[in-house]
This record gives C-alpha cells, sequence and structure tokens, in this order.
C-alpha cells in the first residue's frame, strides 16, 4: 500500500509513438497524481521511471533506450516492451542493464486484468517491486515469466493472427467467416482479424518478426500478407484500414 | 433440389446423436443408421435423456419434447435413406468407410439428394472424388455439443457445385446456426487456426517460460479467452487434440507450423487424458 502511495506522486515517462505509447499516458494520467511525460526528452532527467514500448523497429528501440539512458540517472527504472526482442537483448544495449524490466502486452491492455513481465538475465530483482506497484496504480496484475520474446499471451495470439492470415492468403475462407469461426466454433472472445484491428498489426508483426529471428525455425515465418498489410500501412489500432479494407478492395472489379 | 423434409444421419455416435437431436428440435424427420442396432438404441435413450433435461430446465416444453422424440427413427439398413433430401455423414474418421458409404449413398438416394460429411479431418474431395455426382457432396462440419456449438463449416470439395453449399448455408441458418463456408483445406478454418493456441502453449510450458497455471491464467487474464490452452485441452481429451494436431501436420505435408510436441505424446502414452481420465494437465477429483 506504501508503495502504491510513493508511486501515486511519481514523475514516469513514456517514450514511444505507437498505440501502446498512448495508451499508456491516457491511462496514468487518469490513475497518478505525479506528472507524466510523454516523448519529452528535455524533461526525461526528473524521471523516476522511464517506460519505452518501440516494437515494429528494432535499430529505433535500441538507439531510444541508449538515448534515454545518456539522459537519467544511472539507477532510474527503465521498463521497456518486449514484443520483438528478449528483456536480456535489450539490456545488452546498456551501461546499467540490471535497472531494465520487459513487459509484453498489446495496446488492449487496459482492458484486461493482467499484464506479463520478466527479467532480462543481468536484472536486479528489487526494480521489479517498482514495476508492480506501476501496474497495481493502472489496476493491473503482474504475471512473473521467464524472458523470451512476447512472452506468453501477446506470442500465442500472435501466431494464431499469422495462421489466420495463411489462410485467407490461400482462399480457404473470407476474413468474416474466419472470425466468426473462431468465436462461434472454439469461443474465442474476438476473431483474429478483428484482433488485428483492435491491437495493431505492426506490433503483432513484430512479435513474429521477433520470434523468426530469435529462434532461426520456420515455425515462426511472419505470413508474407501481413508483412505487405504493415508496409501498406494498413494496420489497424488508429487506422481504419486492415484486413476487412484489403479484402473489400479485393472485392472490387478493376479489369475490364 | 426440392425441399429438405427427411434427414438421413450415418452413425450413432457423440456427433451423429447430437445432429439427430438438432434435426428433429427443429422439426425435420430424421432417421439414424449404423451397423449396430444396440448402439442405435443407446443413441436413441440418450437423445431421450437430453430432451428430457430440456424440459426441466423449461427450454422446451413438454409436448415439443413429444413431437421431436415422433420424428425420430432408428435403422440398420441405409434402403431406408432412399426418400432422404439430406444425409449427413457421421461414421468413423476412416476414409475407406465413408468412400464406400458415399458409394452406396449414391445408389439409394435420388439424384437431388444432398450428401454431406461431418467430418473434421478427412478431404471433401477425397471422400467424394470416385463418385458419378460428387457434385452434390459437402461438407457440413458441426462442433461438439452439436445441438449447442453455433458454428457449422459447410465445405465446398473441389468439385462441389456452389448451389449445394448454398443450400446448406440456408439450411444452417433456418436453424439459427451460423454458417461458415470454407474450401477443402486441412483442419478448414477452427482446427486449422486454433493449432497454435495448443501448440504454441505447450512449446512455451516445455521451454520453461512459464507453467501451465500460468499459461492459463494469462491467456484468461491478459487475453480474455474464456479457457486456457491447457484446461481446454484436458476437456477436448489430450489423445483427441494430438490426433486433431497429427492430421493437420500430416495433410500439409510436415508443415513445421502444425508440428505435434513430443510432450502430448507422453501425456497419451501414460494414459493422462484429460477430464475424461480424471487428470491430466491438472488434477481433478472423481
Amino acid at each position: 500500500m506504501e508503495d502504491t502511495f510513493i508511486m501515486m506522486n511519481k514523475t514516469i515517462a513514456v517514450i514511444g509513438e505507437n498505440l501502446l505509447a498512448k495508451n499508456l499516458v491516457e491511462d496514468l494520467k487518469k490513475n497518478t497524481k505525479g506528472d507524466i511525460l510523454f516523448n519529452e526528452f528535455s524533461l526525461l532527467e526528473h524521471a523516476d521511471i522511464v517506460i519505452e514500448t518501440t516494437n515494429l523497429h528494432v535499430q529505433e528501440k535500441k538507439r531510444k533506450l541508449q538515448e534515454i539512458e545518456s539522459i537519467v540517472s544511472s539507477n532510474t527504472c527503465l521498463l521497456t516492451s518486449i514484443l520483438q526482442v528478449s528483456a536480456t537483448e535489450a539490456a545488452s544495449w546498456l551501461h546499467h542493464p540490471e535497472r531494465l524490466v520487459g513487459f509484453a502486452a498489446f495496446a488492449d491492455f487496459h482492458d484486461n486484468e493482467l499484464v506479463e513481465v520478466a527479467l532480462p538475465l543481468q536484472a536486479e530483482p528489487h526494480f521489479l517491486q517498482i514495476v508492480n506497484s506501476m501496474f497495481r496504480l493502472l489496476d493491473l496484475e503482474t504475471e512473473v515469466v521467464e524472458d523470451e520474446v512476447g512472452l506468453v499471451f501477446p506470442r500465442i495470439l500472435s501466431l494464431i493472427i499469422n495462421e489466420a492470415a495463411f489462410a485467407l492468403t490461400e482462399g480457404t475462407a473470407s476474413v468474416h467467416d474466419i472470425d466468426q469461426a473462431m468465436k462461434k466454433g472454439t469461443n474465442y472472445p474476438l476473431g483474429p482479424f478483428e484482433w488485428c484491428e483492435k491491437i495493431g498489426l505492426d506490433d503483432v508483426y513484430a512479435v513474429l518478426q521477433g520470434l523468426y529471428k530469435q529462434f532461426g525455425e520456420e515455425r515462426y515465418r511472419p505470413a508474407p500478407l501481413i508483412k505487405k498489410l504493415v508496409y501498406a500501412g494498413w494496420i489497424g489500432g488508429e487506422k481504419d484500414k486492415c484486413f476487412y479494407h484489403y479484402q473489400n478492395r479485393n472485392l472490387k472489379e478493376f479489369s475490364l | 433440389m426440392g425441399q429438405i423434409k427427411q434427414i438421413g444421419v450415418i452413425g450413432s455416435g457423440t456427433m451423429g446423436a447430437g445432429i439427430a437431436q438438432l434435426m428433429i428440435q427443429n422439426g425435420y424427420r430424421t432417421i439414424i443408421y449404423d451397423i449396430h442396432h444396440d448402439l442405435l438404441k443407446k443413441a436413441k435413450v440418450t437423445i431421450e435423456a437430453k430432451l428430457n433435461r430440456l424440459v426441466e430446465k423449461k427450454k422446451i416444453t413438454n409436448e415439443e419434447k413429444t413431437s421431436a422424440i415422433d420424428l425420430l427413427d432408428i435403422t440398420t439398413d441405409l434402403q431406408d435413406f432412399k426418400n432422404c433430401q439430406l444425409v449427413i455423414e457421421a461414421a468413423p474418421e476412416k476414409i475407406e468407410i465413408k468412400r464406400s458409404l458415399f458409394k452406396e449413398l449414391e445408389e439409394i438416394c435420388s439424384q437431388d439428394a444432398i450428401l454431406a460429411t461431418n467430418t473434421s479431418s478427412l478431404s471433401i474431395t477425397e471422400i467424394s472424388g470416385h463418385l458419378s455426382h460428387p457434385e452434390r457432396v459437402v461438407g457440413f462440419h458441426f462442433f461438439n455439443p452439436a445441438p449447442l456449438m453455433p458454428l457449422v463449416e459447410v465445405i465446398q470439395g473441389l468439385k462441389t457445385e456452389p448451389e449445394t453449399v448454398e443450400t446448406l448455408v440456408d439450411f444452417a441458418k433456418g436453424m439459427n446456426k451460423t454458417p461458415v463456408t470454407c474450401k477443402d483445406t486441412p483442419g478448414f478454418i477452427v482446427n486449422r487456426v486454433a493449432r497454435p493456441f495448443y501448440n504454441e502453449a505447450i512449446r512455451i510450458m516445455n521451454d520453461q517460460v512459464a507453467d501451465v497455471e500460468q499459461i492459463d491464467r494469462i491467456m484468461k487474464r491478459a487475453g480474455k479467452f474464456k479457457m486456457g490452452p491447457f484446461e481446454l485441452q484436458d476437456l477436448i481429451g489430450i489423445d483427441v487434440n494430438l490426433a486433431t494436431t497429427k492430421s493437420v501436420h500430416a495433410s500439409f505435408y510436415g508443415e513445421t507450423r502444425f508440428r505435434p510436441h513430443f510432450y502430448q505424446e507422453r501425456m497419451v502414452q501414460a494414459g493422462t487424458l484429460g477430464r475424461k481420465s480424471n487428470g491430466g494437465y491438472f488434477h481433478y477429483d472423481e
């Protein structure tokens, strides 16, 4: 409880361009009394906790984490999203890797009750307490699992979406029918394509790409269709285009 | 294709009985065929018991139950299907059995009757490729329990006519089911797209990233799934789930995305199959 009280007045900085970053800022502002900084590097030295959320571009993530480290003190807790890299890899980019904590969540985390966190091999575990009490402010339990790309839920959901994208590519069924089938035939809360529209396909692609690199196995190969939609910017989330738009476009007759 | 009035169901197992119950509840005269008369009688008793439960729970009236039961017949003679406009085959998942059944049906039923298979793992095209009229053969895949689960996959084999698919889509809608149409591909939609839910969970567990309890908790509390991948495998049966994975994997010629995990095989070898064996990934008391 005391932790929560102290946490309430901390300055928390969020660094990231994705929907996950925006939703974190919104939630933190609603639930805490301290200052919430959003992509404000000039004020970063005052931050007690920095949350970094880049998923899609690993080099950009590395650059941002290193820039953050150059500004904050050496024992400031750094919480970073580990959808495409392990916490251990992200920590390896830092001079003080022991204060890094990884978390894996999609942009719709605030609709859920739990968020997964993991420590890099280089970690000092007491930073975990800071992260736990911060998430408690947002009404989220934490579940600590071993460090691996995408942890549990983002990894499993991304692979379901990947399989749905392969099935769609092969013309097995329509976007709508695949969504319906998974909801009505096996009780999924959302269809795989609806889920994408909600959380953003960029982060799903980040998980697949990360797993594919980490394990080097064909099993994790991202469906080419997902890559194309990401290139086109049809990633759902804040954008109104994703798989449903892709399919409707396909139905139009362009040739005479 | 005339109006569907009389339906033949092949097989008196869980799926056959479930489908027959659904049909009579929707007012269709239905005959169940099986080679064993005692199994047929057992299926009839099961269906009556299920309908009685629905009366107790006030989901249907006693009159509705009685008129449904009046619509049900059983037979060990496939010739009794000669006046059926629709046959739904739910025999064991063995290709030779299904192929010879459809050959017989082709001779017994009228040429515009629809011949459907409830297969979950075999190809519609393989079941019907040898027939003179494969255009009226179609996949009609229900989910267990058939009277309750809303989804039906309507599967178009390589030679199935679009009209056959449309007829079954309308027929399913008429029973308040949710039909989806798909091509004749391994695992169709659900059994294919759901593979990673189980396979990746087992991989994560075996790699010691998280344990069984954690993974189920995470999938329910961070992902809103109604059941976790391990409790769901226990409910389905670990052996049944493994068989589905093996079948999809083999049908895709060993595509590694579908590769089963040796841990599932160990569970089956140990006889820990889930709820039905009082233990699987979780323990169950009696």
